[in-house]
């Protein structure tokens, strides 16, 4: 299952790399520089989707204490924190020639950061405790207090006054952007996505395999 | 604006390290909780065959054996 899902993502990636850097037009004003948005916005969209599974499994967990459902959270979160990281670095790379800043404390920038600490907080706090059951009920509370924040991440751009610009899809009403540079974006998507899930599957199938060799 | 292909190039050669970085640890550790759990049936098949080699660690009591010489008695 999960090789299919390494295939398929490799697949997705080349076919994204042709999509954004063949097929999609140079911007008019930016230039080529734009083109660090098919793989920065994609990145923080598969990030909020694993961040959202691992929100519901951690649910699920404290709810059923499925160890399943607390392998799947522990899984998703760290993948989702492995694309937050890409998302915030090429970010900077590309905030660097267009806002001449790599970094500023900026309503968006701070808030993703913040959420970026929460779950790296989660990843160590897992690896912190003895008890897998304890250790298992913290981070699952902390993953869902970490999830939480991702409406404020999004609607920060609205609520303060932020040098990062508005959401360009992810909004009320139709998109501004021409269809051909949705459709790349919508192409690295999907293939980031893949790529997400593959890693999900691998961490989850290792993550059953170390619990199985730590009770042995 | 200048394209500034070398902040493009970085950008997606951070994210080919970062993912590359990431697949490459989970292969790693894959390989490692592999390998233990192959040592550990090794240590659980070689426990076993001696155990048959050398039989069962209590003896049987002489009168059960079969060789045994047979009990004195006195008038």
């Amino acid at each position: 299952m999960s090789a299919w899902l390494g295939w398929l993502a490799a697949i997705g990636l080349a076919v994204g790399l042709v999509v954004g850097f063949g097929v999609a037009p140079r911007e008019a004003t930016q230039g080529t520089v734009q083109r660090i948005m098919y793989l920065h916005v994609p990145a923080v969209w598969v990030a909020y989707v694993a961040f959202t599974v691992g929100l519901g499994a951690s649910i699920v967990f404290l709810a059923r204490r499925r160890p399943g459902a607390d392998r799947l959270a522990h899984a998703a979160c760290e993948v989702g924190t492995v694309f937050l990281g890409v998302n915030i670095a090429t970010g900077a790379i590309w905030g660097k020639p267009t806002w001449g800043t790599w970094w500023t404390w900026d309503a968006r920038l701070t808030s993703v950061a913040v959420v970026f600490v929460m779950f790296l907080a989660y990843l160590l706090l897992r690896g912190a405790i003895e008890d897998r059951e304890r250790g298992a009920r913290y981070a699952a509370v902390l993953a869902i207090v970490a999830a939480l924040n991702i409406p404020l991440v999004h609607f920060s751009v609205y609520w303060w006054r932020t040098l990062h610009q508005p959401p360009s899809l992810l909004k009320a009403g139709s998109s501004t952007m021409p269809a051909v540079i949705v459709a790349a974006l919508l192409v690295n998507f999907v293939a980031l996505g893949l790529l997400g899930a593959y890693f999900v599957a691998r961490r989850t199938r290792l993550l059953a395999a170390e619990e199985e060799e730590a009770l042995a | 604006m200048p394209d500034n292909w070398g902040y493009v190039i970085g950008a997606y050669g951070l994210a080919v390290v970062v993912f590359g970085a990431y697949w490459l640890r989970l292969g790693r550790r894959e390989r490692e909780v592999a390998a233990l759990a192959a040592g550990r049936r090794d240590r659980a098949a070689s426990a076993g065959r001696e155990t048959v080699r050398s039989g069962p660690r209590s003896p049987r009591p002489a009168s059960s054996r079969a060789d045994a010489a047979p009990p004195v008695t006195r008038r």
